[in-house]
């Protein structure tokens, strides 16, 4: 009988075999099928949020901050310089024949969540006008769009949906003037609340006299590089160009490095966990079948078929233990609302979480069968006719 | 006493799966001493925040500021024994990636009175006496090496009057922040040079710090500073430290269903696989607890040997976990500055590890007491 040949005679062996030694298969699949649980509820939180994060993003549109500025909360682009901006070549222009490069200025507000009400902060961007040029997935859903220089604001769906004091006709007091909340609007997903108002509101009620950014569309994705040595022509502006996608992942940077720790560390320990858990099961295995395995050996089998037969059994309960881990994952939380530090998404148990989890399995399959199949391998022949 | 040595030999009969047990179970106490450490931690934070002081800042957010001229209205609220302002500024020191937090206060002895801050008499007269003058946290001091006698160049984007962006600051001497959980350094300067030195932004304070006569009045007295500023320009928000230690942490409390199902998962596996072990166990020493029997031992000796070789491993286990729990937390409380594991986490964990013990256990040492002796001895 050829190796293949013993090899599959083996592994068909020892699955209708499971069935008499339940208690250490059971384990493999249940330590296997936790560890890869948690990884992939865990990922997919990082996942979910950068799914919706990334889901407006546009290779078209380009942020533009001021020369050294860390992000846009300390950038600055002077209110002489809007006009500058709109006039630079490269820059799509609207159906009004407008350059769509909207110029805001950013203010941090905090409100309460509905539910436990907790603080929550967020930005008020006052825009100058051209924001559904700028943005066309952007449209209002309920009220209207604000009307320049009246104090009004526009709050996204998620503002309106997790937080108390958006509802059309809400007034909020920022610096003295009563704000009117009169529209929500629906920008596909997003993970922050948004609002938007005009940007001469927003200077002049907070005596600001300069912009934080501008944004921008290009009049082709492949223009940013023609555009961004336009800006070094024009060093007197004093702004530099990032796609949005780059503004984004910077934004998403410290969030998902928690995130990804969090997957990694507790996926890691309880990977490690459930190694040795399905080691031990193995040599408990190997054990009970030490008879069996001599005899086998006496009738010819040889030792590299029958090591490769326990660690392919070790491998398959691993990734069924995956499968069920993965499926358990999915079950409890694939699309669970979560709202942790303040950004909200729904988790997203994706075919590459699940990838990410059966090949750790495999890992840990692998690993867990390794050394409990190299004890078969020592098994004496002898051993099948001593008495236990 | 005597029973010692048999637990003893029970438990290393097999070494190899008692070690691999005892690692297995380890590992899951770690992740359960890391993971309800954080979340203990967080209620131990927010339980330990002080109540009778509050924060006044504009109501639009915290990034905004509030007219220094609120200071005697707010001072004038029944309840207020003390108020404090604080602003500051963002720079940097020598590098763009050295970011130091530049905070100026009032400070004076009613605010060390009041166990805001700790900081020596000799140093408080030095920086009352130097209008340039800086007090460190002493994790600065470590980090760049500052000490009393230095002079601090720093780079912000605040401009003094001349338009410049560098501040120079004459380190007087360290401080400790009692408030300060999460242990940021930061360097402490006087408000009154730096609102004299700035040019935009005059006569703003970031908040103002209000220190209560009675701890139970804060609710009454943080309406009574917001009511005196409503509908005016800068409408207030006045909330304890207590209320913001809350709903900071609040950020994290989303993600306790997460933390218990991790949890759960970690501790069933590892329960699951403990009573699989003793099971295999049990059945291979079959002759030897038969022998026990035949002995004289009674079926409630051999049961309490068993449950105690199992208490006994899961026991050394959870300890094992604990510690290297204690040694990882730090690690990975790196994303919720400022919490400490509490001892409490590491007796829950040791008593849920018997607990382990008991419920993995139980059928198996039930099976070993009703052991039939000639059938024992009789499997081959």
């Amino acid at each position: 009988m050829s190796s293949s040949k013993q090899f599959s005679a083996l592994v068909r062996m020892n699955i209708a075999g499971i069935g008499q030694q339940i208690g250490p298969a059971v384990t493999i699949v249940i330590g296997i099928a936790s560890a890869v649980g948690v990884l992939s509820a865990m990922l997919a939180m990082s996942f979910g949020a950068h799914r919706e994060a990334m889901a407006d993003v546009r290779a078209d549109r380009v942020v533009l901050t001021s020369v050294g500025s860390q992000s846009v909360n300390d950038s600055s682009i002077p209110r002489e310089a809007a006009s500058a901006i709109g006039d630079l070549p490269g820059i799509r222009r609207s159906a009004k024949g407008q350059p769509i490069a909207v110029l805001e200025a950013e203010v941090i507000i905090e409100a309460r969540r509905r539910e436990g009400g907790a603080r929550i902060q967020f930005p008020l961007y006052g825009v100058s006008s051209g924001l559904t040029d700028l943005r066309p997935e952007l449209h209002v859903s309920s009220g209207r769009m604000f009307r320049p220089g009246l104090h009004e604001l526009i709050a996204s769906d998620l503002c309106a949906r997790e937080y108390s004091g958006f509802d059309i006709g809400d007034r909020r007091t920022l610096r003295g003037g009563d704000w009117t909340v009169v529209g929500h609007f629906d920008e596909g997903p997003t993970i922050v609340c948004t609002l938007y108002t005009d940007a001469g509101s927003v200077l002049a009620a907070f005596g600001r006299d300069s912009y934080n950014d501008a944004t921008v569309m290009l009049q082709s994705p492949s223009g940013f590089g023609a555009f961004e040595a336009v800006l070094k022509a024009n060093p007197g502006l004093r702004v530099r160009a990032e796609r949005e996608r780059e503004v984004v992942e910077q934004n998403m940077k410290g969030f998902d490095r928690i995130l990804q720790f969090a997957a990694y560390f507790v996926g890691a320990i309880m990977a490690i966990g459930a190694t040795l858990g399905a080691m031990n099961s193995l040599y408990a295995l190997v054990d009970i079948r030490r008879r069996d395995i001599a005899t086998l050996r006496a009738i010819g089998f040889g030792s590299g078929p029958i090591l490769t037969a326990v660690l392919a059994e070790s491998i398959l309960l691993a990734v069924l233990g995956a499968l069920v881990g993965a499926g358990l994952a999915w079950i409890f939380f694939n699309g669970l609302s979560a709202s942790p530090f303040g950004v909200s998404f729904q988790l997203a148990v994706t075919p590459l979480v699940v990838a990410v989890g059966a090949g750790w399995a495999l890992l840990m399959g692998l690993m867990g069968g390794l050394l409990p199949a190299l004890r078969t391998a020592r098994v004496p022949v002898t051993a099948a006719f001593r008495a236990s | 006493m005597k029973y010692l040595p048999l637990l003893w030999s029970g438990i290393w009969r097999k070494p190899a799966r008692t070690t691999l047990i005892m690692l297995q179970v380890a590992v899951a106490f770690a992740l359960f001493g890391v993971l309800q450490g954080m979340k203990s931690g967080v209620d131990h934070v927010v339980a330990n925040a002080r109540a009778d002081l509050l924060v006044v800042h504009s109501r639009v957010s915290f990034a905004d500021s509030l007219p220094l001229a609120d200071l005697q209205r707010i001072k004038s609220v029944p309840g207020v024994k003390m108020v404090g302002i604080v602003d500051g500024l963002r720079a940097t020191y020598q590098k763009p990636n050295q970011p130091v937090g530049v905070v100026a206060a009032d400070l004076s002895q009613a605010w060390v009175t009041a166990n805001v801050l700790a900081v020596s008499p000799q140093a408080l007269r030095a920086f009352e006496q130097t209008q340039t003058g800086a007090l460190i946290t002493s994790g600065l001091a470590r980090q760049y090496g500052w000490k009393a006698g230095d002079r601090i160049p720093l780079l912000s984007a605040t401009r003094q009057a001349d338009g410049s962006g560098s501040w120079v600051f004459d380190v007087v001497g360290t401080f400790v922040d009692k408030l300060d959980v999460q242990g940021n350094d930061f360097v402490l300067i006087h408000y009154s040079y730096l609102d004299a030195a700035r040019q935009a932004n005059k006569s703003t304070v970031a908040r103002y710090i209000v220190v209560l006569s009675d701890p139970k009045q804060a609710l009454t007295v943080a309406d009574d500073i917001d009511r005196q500023f409503a509908n005016s320009s800068n409408e207030t928000q006045t909330d304890s430290f207590r209320e913001l230690a809350q709903s900071q942490m609040q950020a994290i409390g989303n993600l306790n269903f997460l933390i218990r199902s991790v949890i759960a998962a970690v501790l069933f596996a590892s329960l699951f696989s403990t009573a699989t072990m003793m099971m295999q166990s049990i059945r291979e020493r079959s002759p030897e607890l038969a022998v026990l029997k035949t002995l004289g031992f009674k079926a409630r000796d051999i049961f309490v040997l068993i449950l105690a070789e199992a208490m006994a491993i899961c026991f050394a286990a959870a300890a094992l976990g604990l510690c290297l729990a204690e040694v990882a937390f730090p690690f990975a409380a790196r994303t919720v500055p400022g919490i400490a594991m509490p001892a409490a986490v590491v007796e829950v964990g040791l008593a849920a590890s018997l607990l382990v013990a008991l419920l993995s256990v139980a059928a198996a040492a039930v099976r070993a007491a009703k052991l039939e002796v000639v059938a024992a001895l009789a499997i081959r």
